[in-house]
C-alpha cells in the first residue's frame, strides 16, 4: 500500500493532535486562569495544569489504542506510511509512542509533587509553561520514533532538544540549573550542526530525503568513503541523544543542575527516542554492504563502528560513574554506561542479528528502573535530604521501604537475576552471540565485566543505606503518598519482568515483526490533497 | 585544461561569495574580540545568502537575509553586549593544544575535500524560475506536516525563551554599574 | 541566470562604491591635527568616568526574540500567498487538484491552523507582559 495522503493520514495522527491540543490548552488556562480558579482560592496551578497534562496524556493512549482498534488491517494495515512517506504508522512506531506517555505519566506524577521542578515561592507561577513544555517534548520524541524522512526525523529531534534546553534549565535561582542548560544548548547545537551536515551528505548523495529512498540509491553503496563520514556525523546527533562517549559530555552537569523529574524524563525519554531512530536508520536505511570501486567491501562497516562506540561507551560510564558523591551525576554515569549496553543490541542488529527486540524489551525495563531510582532522589529531597550518597547514610531505619525499593531499582540496574535488568542484558548479549564472531565475544565479555564493575558503585549506595549510621539526631524520614504509590507500581514489574518476561518479549517481538523497523514505504511520493 | 577560460563571470562571483563566507567563518573563529565574531558571522550569513541567490534559491537567499542577518545576528549581538564582563572571558579551549586542535581542523578539512570532490553527488539542474511559489506548493502538500509542526516549535520556543528571559528580569538582582553614581537615562535604570 | 541579478548587484555596488568614496575622501584629504586633548574621550565637558561599554537590559533581547519568532512566521506565510489563489481554485485550475466551481480550503485551513496557534503566542507574551516596558 503506498503511502497515504494528508487527509487520509490525520486519523493516525490523532494522538499527536491530542497532545497538540493539550499543550495550547494548558497555556490558554494558563492565561486566563486568574479568572477561572485562581479567585476561588485553594486549587493551586501546579494541580490544574499537572492534571491536565496527565488528563491529555491518558487520552491521547486511548486515542492511540481506540485508532488502531477501529481499523481493520484490511483496510489500512499496520506499516503504512503516511503523509506521503514522512513517518511511519506501524507497531514499532505504536510501541514507542506508549512508551513516551508511560514515562511523561510518570514524570508527570513526579514534578506534581516537587519542588525542584515548580517554585512554590509565588504560587507556582510557572506550573504552565513547565507541563505545556513537558507535553512538547513528548510530541517530539514521538516524531523522532515515527519519522521514516531525514527532514522530519530532525525536526522531532529539534524539537525535543529545544524543550530539553529550557527544562534543563528551569529551577530558579540556580547557578548550577542555568550552566545545566547553558552546556546543553552548546552541546546540542554542536551535535546538530554536525547531523545536519551528515544529514546533507546523504541527500547529496542518495537524492532524497526520504530513508527508503536513501536504501534504494545505488550511488549510496557505490561511495564508500562518503557514506561513513555521513554516518559518522549523522551518529554525533544521535549520540548526543542518547548520550554515548564522545558525545556524553554534556550529561553529568546536566543531569546534576537540571530539576530532578526533568532529569530522569532526560535520561529515559530522549535516549529511548534515539535508539528508535537508530534502529531505524540502521536497520533500513544504510546498505548492508558497500561496495568500493567497483568491488564488495567485505564485510559491513556498521558493526564495527557501532561496536567500537560501544566499548568505549559502556567502559568511560562505569569508571567514572565509581568516584561520583553526588547521586544525580553517579546516575548520569549510569545512564551513559547504559547507553552502552543498548548500543550492542544495534551492533547485533547492524550486522544482522535480532538486536532490536533486545532494545525494545532493555528499554522498557530501563524505564521502569531508571524512573524508579529518580523518584527515589526526588521523593526523599521532598523530605529534605540531600542528593549525595553520604546522606543517605542509614536510610535503612529512617525509611526501610524506600531504601528496599531503591536497593530493586539498583540491583536491577546492575543486572542481578532476579530482576528485570538481568532480563535485558541477558537478551542484548544473547542478541550479540548469534553470530559468535570474535568482535561480537568480546563485546558480550566486556558487557559482563562492565557489569560487575557497574555493581561497585550500585552496591555502595545500598551498604551506605543499610550498614552505615544516620547523622546524630536523623529521625524516620517520610514521603508523600503519591510517592510511595508510584513506586510500588515502578518497582513491581522491575521485579516482575525479571521472573516472566515472556508477555513484554512478546510485545517487543509484535513491535519488530513484519520488518517495521525497516522503513515503511517505497521512494516518496507526494500526498495529493 | 585553459586556466583563462574558466575565469568566467559565474566563477568570479562564486568565489567572491565563498571566500566571503569562509573569510567570515574564519574571522568567528579566530577573533580575540567576541564582539568582532559577531560581526565576522554577518559575512558568513551574507556569503552563504549570496550562495543560494548565485545557485537561483531567490526566496531561499531573501529568507536567509531577512532571519540569519537580520534577526539572529542581532539576537547574538544583543546578547553579547547583554552579558557582563563577557570581555574579560578567555575564549580559548586550554585544555587541547594548539597543535592538536589544528591538526584536527586539517584532517577534518582534507577528508571532507576528497569527499566533496571525489563523490558522485546527485546533480540537479539550476533553478531558473522563481521558487516561492514552488516553495508555497511544497508546505501545503508535500510538506503540510512539517510545516504545521513548526508553528508547535514556534510556539513552544517563545514560551521557552520567555520563561528563560522573564527570570532574568524578575528574579536576578543585576550589580550596579561600575562607577555610576546615578541612573543617566532610560535604558541603565531598568539594569 | 545571473544576468537577471545585475539591477541588484549595480544597486550594492554604487552603495559600496559611494560609502568607500566618501570614507577615502575623508581620510585621504581631511587634515590631521592630532593632540592629547582631542583624543581624550569627550562626556558632556565632566571627566569620563567607568566603562563606556554600557549594558543593556535583558527587555531588549527579549524583544529581539519576540521579533525573530514573528520575523520566521511571516518568512513562512510569504510562499504560502503566493500560491493561495492556486490551491484554493478561484484562479485557474491547476495540478489537477480542483474541479471547476468548488473552491478549495486547503490553503486556507493550513494557514488557518498555524496562524492560530501563533496567535497563542501573540497572547501568550502579551498577557505575560513581555511586551511593554514595565
Amino acid at each position: 500500500m503506498g503511502p497515504l495522503s494528508n487527509v487520509e493520514s490525520l486519523k493516525f495522527y490523532a494522538p499527536e493532535m491530542v497532545l497538540s491540543a493539550g499543550i495550547l490548552l494548558i497555556l490558554i488556562v494558563d492565561l486566563i486562569g486568574d479568572r477561572m480558579y485562581k479567585r476561588k482560592g485553594g486549587v493551586s496551578n501546579r494541580k490544574v495544569h499537572g492534571t491536565l497534562a496527565l488528563v491529555t496524556l491518558v487520552v491521547a493512549g486511548a486515542v492511540l489504542w481506540w485508532v488502531n482498534h477501529s481499523t481493520p488491517e484490511s483496510e489500512v494495515p499496520r506499516g503504512v506510511a503516511i503523509f506521503g512517506g514522512l513517518l511511519a504508522r506501524d507497531a514499532f512506531g505504536d510501541f514507542f509512542k506508549y512508551f513516551f506517555l508511560g514515562v511523561t505519566f510518570v514524570v508527570g506524577l513526579m514534578s506534581m509533587r516537587s519542588r525542584d521542578a515548580i517554585d512554590h515561592t509565588d504560587g507556582d507561577r510557572d506550573a504552565g509553561e513547565y507541563f505545556a513544555l513537558t507535553l512538547t517534548t513528548t510530541l517530539g520524541l514521538f516524531m523522532m520514533a515515527t519519522a521514516t524522512d531525514m527532514l522530519t526525523a530532525f525536526l522531532g529531534l529539534e524539537l525535543v532538544s529545544i524543550m530539553g534546553y529550557v527544562l534543563a534549565g528551569f529551577k530558579r535561582r540556580d547557578r548550577k540549573s542555568s550552566e545545566a542548560a547553558l552546556k546543553y544548548v552548546i552541546y546540542g547545537g554542536v551535535a546538530s550542526g554536525a547531523m545536519l551536515f551528515g544529514l546533507s551528505l546523504l541527500y547529496g548523495l542518495a537524492g532524497t530525503t526520504s530513508l527508503a529512498g536513501i536504501k534504494a540509491s545505488a550511488a549510496v553503496a557505490a561511495s564508500p568513503t562518503t557514506l561513513i563520514t555521513a554516518v559518522t556525523l549523522v551518529l554525533a546527533g544521535f549520540g548526543y541523544k542518547i548520550a554515548s562517549v564522545p558525545f556524553h559530555m554534556w550529561c553529568p552537569d546536566v543531569y546534576e543542575g537540571a530539576p530532578t523529574p526533568v532529569t530522569a524524563f532526560l535520561s529515559v525519554g530522549p535516549k529511548a527516542a534515539g535508539f528508535a531512530m537508530l534502529i531505524r536508520f540502521f536497520g533500513g536505511a544504510l546498505p548492508e554492504t558497500l561496495l568500493a570501486k567497483g568491488a564488495l567491501l567485505d564485510s559491513s562497516p556498521w558493526p564495527l563502528i557501532l561496536g567500537a562506540s560501544a566499548a568505549i561507551t559502556m567502559t568511560v560510564g562505569n569508571l567514572s560513574a565509581l568516584g561520583q558523591q553526588n547521586i544525580k551525576r553517579m546516575f548520569a554515569y549510569s545512564s551513559i554506561a547504559h547507553a552502552g549496553y543498548l548500543l550492542l543490541g544495534l551492533v547485533a542488529l547492524s550486522g544482522g542479528g535480532s538486536g532490536s527486540r533486545s532494545i525494545l524489551f532493555y528499554l522498557v525495563t530501563y524505564l521502569f528502573m531508571n524512573l524508579g531510582a529518580f523518584l527515589v532522589v526526588i521523593a526523599l529531597a521532598e523530605s529534605g535530604l540531600g542528593e549525595n550518597v553520604d546522606d543517605y547514610k542509614g536510610l535503612g531505619t529512617r525509611n526501610p521501604f524506600i531504601a528496599v525499593v531503591l536497593c530493586i531499582f539498583l540491583f536491577s540496574l546492575t543486572g542481578l537475576p532476579p530482576f528485570a535488568g538481568f532480563a535485558g542484558k541477558f537478551l542484548v548479549f544473547s542478541a550479540l552471540l548469534e553470530h559468535p564472531t570474535s568482535m561480537n565475544v568480546f563485546l558480550a565479555i566486556l558487557g559482563v565485566v562492565n557489569s560487575a564493575i557497574s555493581l561497585y558503585y550500585y552496591a555502595r549506595l545500598a551498604k551506605v543505606m543499610f550498614f552505615d549510621k544516620a547523622a546524630e539526631g536523623a529521625g524516620p524520614i517520610k514521603v508523600y503518598g503519591v510517592h510511595a504509590a508510584t513506586l510500588t507500581v515502578l518497582a513491581v514489574p522491575t521485579i516482575f519482568l525479571g521472573v516472566y518476561w515472556a508477555p513484554l518479549l512478546d510485545a517487543a517481538d509484535q513491535a519488530i515483526r513484519a520488518g517495521a523497523p525497516a522503513v515503511i514505504g517505497a521512494a516518496r511520493a507526494v500526498a495529493g490533497l | 585544461m585553459d586556466f583563462i577560460s574558466m575565469i568566467t563571470p559565474e566563477a568570479l562571483v562564486f568565489f567572491g561569495l565563498a571566500t566571503l563566507a569562509v573569510a567570515g567563518a574564519l574571522g568567528v573563529a579566530l577573533a580575540s574580540n567576541i564582539l568582532y565574531s559577531g560581526f565576522a558571522l554577518m559575512a558568513t550569513l551574507g556569503g552563504v545568502a549570496g550562495l543560494y541567490l548565485f545557485i537561483g534559491l531567490d526566496f531561499l537567499g531573501i529568507a536567509q537575509l531577512l532571519i540569519y542577518v537580520g534577526g539572529i545576528l542581532v539576537l547574538i549581538l544583543f546578547a553579547v553586549l547583554l552579558t557582563n564582563r563577557i570581555g574579560a572571558v578567555n575564549v580559548t579551549n586550554v585544555s587541547a593544544p594548539r597543535a592538536l586542535g589544528g591538526a584536527g581542523a586539517l584532517g577534518l578539512l582534507g577528508l571532507l575535500t576528497h569527499v566533496a570532490v571525489k563523490t558522485d553527488w546527485v546533480l540537479t539542474t539550476p533553478v531558473s524560475t522563481p521558487t516561492t511559489a514552488r516553495i508555497g506548493d511544497a508546505f501545503l502538500r508535500e510538506y503540510l506536516l512539517p510545516f504545521e509542526v513548526a508553528s508547535i516549535v514556534l510556539l513552544m520556543s517563545l514560551v521557552g525563551a520567555m520563561v528563560i528571559a522573564r527570570r532574568a528580569v524578575r528574579d536576578r538582582p543585576l550589580p550596579p554599574v561600575q562607577g555610576a553614581t546615578a541612573p543617566v537615562d532610560g535604558a541603565e535604570r531598568l539594569l | 541566470m545571473l544576468q537577471s541579478y545585475l539591477p541588484a548587484s549595480v544597486a550594492i555596488l554604487f552603495g559600496l562604491a559611494f560609502a568607500g568614496l566618501f570614507l577615502a575622501g575623508a581620510i585621504l584629504l581631511g587634515p590631521k591635527r592630532d593632540s592629547a586633548v582631542k583624543l581624550s574621550p569627550f562626556e558632556c565637558g565632566s571627566e569620563p568616568i567607568g566603562s563606556p561599554r554600557v549594558r543593556f537590559s535583558v527587555k531588549f533581547y527579549q524583544v529581539a526574540i519576540l521579533f525573530l519568532v514573528f520575523d520566521i512566521e511571516s518568512a513562512f506565510m510569504y510562499p504560502w500567498a503566493t500560491v493561495f489563489r492556486d490551491i484554493s481554485c478561484t484562479g485557474a485550475i491547476v495540478r489537477g487538484i480542483c474541479t471547476a466551481g468548488r473552491t478549495s480550503y486547503v490553503g486556507f485551513v493550513s494557514m488557518g491552523t498555524f496562524i492560530a496557534v501563533l496567535v497563542i503566542a501573540l497572547a501568550y507574551v502579551w498577557k505575560k507582559k513581555a511586551i511593554g516596558w514595565d
